[in-house]
């Protein structure tokens, strides 16, 4: 998985490419996470436009990394996550504790 | 009579299209999800039943490598995928390990369990395939779609 991290206005966007599933993806990804909140940035936004696939161990990540930024009174919110990567989460029952936006900038900008 | 055991298509009647065996490594699981994936675009599977498919044999898998084998890579995981002539699939993962109670798996929905970092594979496969059997104490997976 190609991960690509940029920071506007205060909130770290991370832009995915490719499966998010157990093991490098899902490793890469907490690691991506953990340096953003350990240097302070817990508002985050995770563009999933290009994630074909989430399993449960992406699952179980975006919400232990949804409630630990909550905690610390930020949020991770999702862009454009596939009909596949809606139906999973629907599927597990955790659609409706993220939010979710069309585009980096709608996302970035609930943040304010 | 519950999905859970109503047995399937005769074993007999089956073709098989995949054997594939992988060490018990979380970067070898890909390879298989992507075979059977592009087998089922062969046989012109509709694009949302090879979803679901390749995301439960995902799941399979995984459970496989993490809980059937410790994450040993010296352990190989077998998976096998066959049909019926009715075009009915079953893929079949199987471990060397000690099974486990399906049955016993907490309901991931529950709100307590809702940000849980794990717990989610069998149920995901259970609504993803028609058929789900465990066989051998539960180190055996047979999902079935239709």
């Amino acid at each position: 998985m190609d991960i690509n991290v940029r920071k506007r206005s205060q909130v770290q966007v991370v832009q995915l490419r490719g499966p998010l599933r157990m093991g490098p993806a899902v490793d890469g990804l907490r690691q991506t996470i953990q340096e953003a909140v350990g240097g302070g940035d817990t508002r985050i936004v995770l563009n999933l436009a290009e994630v074909p696939m989430i399993d449960s161990s992406g699952i179980g990540l975006l919400v232990r990394f949804l409630a630990s930024t909550k905690q610390l009174g930020g949020n991770i919110k999702l862009v454009q996550p596939n009909k596949f990567a809606v139906q999973t989460l629907r599927l597990v029952g955790v659609l409706n504790l993220f939010e979710i936006f069309d585009d980096d900038d709608a996302a970035v900008d609930s943040f304010a | 009579m519950s999905a859970e055991f109503s047995g399937g298509p005769e074993n007999s009647a089956l073709s098989e299209l995949l054997d594939r065996s992988i060490p018990a490594d979380a970067e070898a699981i890909a390879t298989v999800v992507d075979a059977i994936s592009e087998t089922l675009a062969r046989l012109e599977v509709p694009e949302q039943k090879r979803f679901e498919v390749a995301l439960a044999v995902q799941e399979a898998l995984a459970n496989a490598v993490v809980h059937g084998c410790g994450n040993d890579r010296s352990k190989q995981i077998r998976c096998r995928l066959k049909s019926d002539p009715q075009g009915r699939i079953v893929i079949i993962v199987t471990d060397p390990g000690p099974g486990f109670s399906p049955d016993l798996q907490s309901d991931p929905k529950r709100g307590e369990n809702l940000y849980a970092d794990h717990g989610r594979g069998v149920y995901l496969i259970r609504q993803l395939m028609d058929e789900v059997q465990f066989e051998r104490s539960g180190s055996e997976i047979r999902m079935w779609k239709y």
